[in-house]
């Protein structure tokens, strides 16, 4: 059997800080198969946005692997990032401050074609830009236009076709309806399915909202303070949760529904620190559930059934 | 009929720019009951927060200015108030909590300070005794009172959010306006949050206005709704007329683009479409070019106020058909 598309093994990111280290990756390991969505799903500073970036090179990993189609990508340099890197691409949160509000819609999406010489000839550049416009939904009108004077739904649109101009294979897609109203945001997810389909997309979906990511992810994984703490088929996890983190997330989400009443699960406290953690479940200060093991040792991800893996001491 | 505390009569803002003018709000009415939460949803730039700056006259002029309409708060009408007389209504009988806790606090006092404030204020009380509610006020909403005297940059967003609450709640107010309190917060913590809120506005039985984007927020908190578009409110109604007799095109439109976390779906379905500019809106109803329901008439004439049901009103021409359903694609609905 093939390898999957993307391996991740014992990847972990600290960062030096003057209270020590913060470990803000620490030790997560994954498969990715072609054509299928991750979403790595966790509330804010659990480490998921440094995950994405770690895994586009943007940053370089502290320790563990990466593999991408086969090739090992973790400390690869110069041309061969270069190589890379069209291969994959990301889609930011915030379309207000990630692109150049001084230049024009076409001008925005011509840059990577033209830095990267994907395309030569200028005639042929400008019909690819109209393309891609055509293929995000914007309409050719905007062409000259800038920035401040679209909405977040376009400005989006228009970071989208930034990432597709370089045709490529991965996305890492970073929050990319959580600045956008409902009405809006429904139209943006299902143009990055479309997009999935017609071009056999790999993406790792980063996201806060859990509705958002039922309906985008084939699987889901659960962060924590830098550890996935539970991965399993989409369907499954909102079946079965399993650790009291997933089930307490999962608790906390307002449901759009007259007289919705469920029990609901309300934490105690807040995230702790990710500076020096000590060796013990990082969920267990806030887990109503922790025994003595808790505190002395930190639960490994185990499979508890086929594909729905949990790090927790008492799931069994 | 129960006595109001809050009701807003065909209110009218504008923005007047050099190059235009903005109709922000354009002839809204609504009320709230002792007691009682009314829900203000919409999306950005329908009007919420506008309509909400009316109520605590805190609209920046220019540009802005009330053109028309009423704000009579606990009987009074505050529209035409000195500013003088506004200052001592502002944090005694209504208050505000904003979305973002991070830039609503002074960083350069303490939180005991910032919330002794308002107290020595309108209570007229001493620094010291001030202080002594403050610390107990902390303790309600759920903060050790010995942090009053730390700053700001030294809790966390969800513990700053309480400390915002608690100034608002510090002169015990008959309204409390919360403009999406919890939108900038994670969702463990905004479920900590609403629970909080909810206990106070029992406790103290204040009547609040929830501004929110968020449905669920909303099924959570809310006795009545109000669904806003375009500067108008298109569809009021209790929470369960809103969400199980969904009557608006619009409001169908927001639940159906919720993607739903019960049931996976192929695709989303979207309202086509965007909000039309504020500064130009259509000469008909202003969520016709979105309307999947609008004929001819919806371009051209503007839809008035329908009481469906008791309390149930919608402001939509489809209505004028009898027979008239929309389609809700799920939910309870």
């Amino acid at each position: 059997m093939a390898e999957p598309m993307l391996v991740v093994n014992n990847l972990k990111k600290y960062f030096k800080t003057p209270g020590g280290m913060l470990h803000a990756v620490d030790d997560i390991s994954f498969t990715l198969e072609q054509g299928k969505t991750l979403g790595l799903v966790g509330e804010s500073g659990c480490g998921k946005s440094t995950t994405g970036r770690v895994l586009l090179r943007l940053l370089d990993s502290t320790g563990g692997t990466m593999r991408f189609e086969g090739q090992d990508i973790t400390n690869i340099q110069g041309a061969a990032l270069r190589k890379l890197r069209r291969k994959m691409q990301i889609i930011f949160q915030d379309p207000f401050s990630s692109i150049d509000p001084r230049k024009t819609v076409s001008q925005t999406i011509r840059e990577p074609i033209t830095t990267n010489n994907i395309i030569t000839g200028k005639a042929e550049v400008e019909n690819r830009v109209l393309e891609l416009m055509e293929m995000v939904g914007l309409t050719s009108r905007l062409t000259n236009t800038y920035p401040h004077e679209l909405d977040g739904g376009r400005r989006q649109r228009i970071g989208i076709a930034r990432a597709m101009a370089m045709e490529p294979r991965f996305i890492v897609c970073d929050e990319p309806v959580s600045a956008l109203d409902v009405s809006i945001q429904a139209q943006i997810l299902n143009l990055l399915k479309d997009l999935q389909r017609s071009n056999g997309l790999t993406y790792i979906f980063i996201t806060h909202d859990l509705a958002v990511v039922h309906n985008f992810s084939d699987e889901i994984a659960v962060m924590y303070l830098g550890q996935i703490v539970e991965k399993s088929p989409t369907e499954e996890l909102f079946k079965n949760p399993m650790h009291p983190y997933t089930k307490a997330l999962l608790s906390a989400i307002p449901i759009p529904e007259y007289g919705h009443k469920k029990e609901r699960i309300i934490l105690k406290g807040e995230i702790t620190s990710p500076i020096s953690p000590k060796n013990e479940c990082r969920f267990q200060s806030r887990c109503e559930h922790a025994f003595d093991k808790c505190r002395s040792e930190c639960p490994p991800l185990v499979e508890i059934t086929p594909g729905h893996l949990v790090a927790c001491y008492l799931v069994k | 009929m129960s006595e109001k505390v809050l009701s807003i009569e065909n209110l009218v803002v504008h923005y007047e720019l050099e190059a235009e003018t903005v109709h922000a709000v354009n002839g809204i009415s609504l009320s709230i009951g002792k007691e009682e939460t009314l829900g203000l949803v919409g999306e950005t730039g329908a009007g919420k927060t506008t309509a909400a700056l009316s109520i605590m006259r805190l609209i920046q002029s220019p540009p802005g200015a009330i053109k028309s309409g009423a704000v009579v708060l606990n009987g009074r009408d505050v529209t035409g108030l000195p500013i003088r007389r506004m200052e001592a209504i502002r944090g005694k009988e209504v208050a505000m909590i904003f979305q973002d806790p991070m830039t609503s606090l002074d960083p350069v006092f303490t939180v005991g300070d910032q919330i002794a404030e308002s107290i020595a204020l309108h209570e007229k009380l001493s620094k010291a005794d001030a202080m002594k509610r403050a610390e107990e006020i902390l303790e309600l909403v759920g903060i050790p009172r010995s942090r009053a005297l730390e700053y700001p940059h030294q809790f966390s967003g969800g513990m700053k959010q309480r400390v915002v609450i608690a100034i608002a709640l510090s002169c015990n107010p008959s309204l409390l306006i919360a403009d999406e309190p919890t939108t900038a917060l994670d969702v463990t913590i905004q479920a900590q949050v609403l629970e909080l809120m909810k206990e106070l506005k029992n406790k103290y039985q204040t009547a609040m206005l929830m501004i929110t984007h968020d449905l669920g927020v909303v099924s959570e908190i809310c006795d009545n709704v109000a669904v806003m578009y375009a500067g108008r409110i298109v569809e009021v109604g209790s929470a369960k007329d809103i969400f199980l007799h969904t009557a608006h095109p619009y409001t169908e439109g927001l639940f159906n683009s919720l993607p739903n976390i019960n049931a996976r779906v192929e695709s989303l379905k979207p309202i086509p479409g965007l909000m039309p500019n504020p500064a130009e809106l259509p000469p008909g109803c202003a969520f016709a070019p979105r309307c999947s329901y609008a004929g001819e008439r919806c371009h051209t004439s503007k839809p008035v106020p329908r009481e469906l049901e008791s309390g149930h009103i919608v402001e939509c021409l489809a209505y004028d058909d009898p027979s008239f359903q929309i389609v809700r694609r799920w939910g309870n609905g």
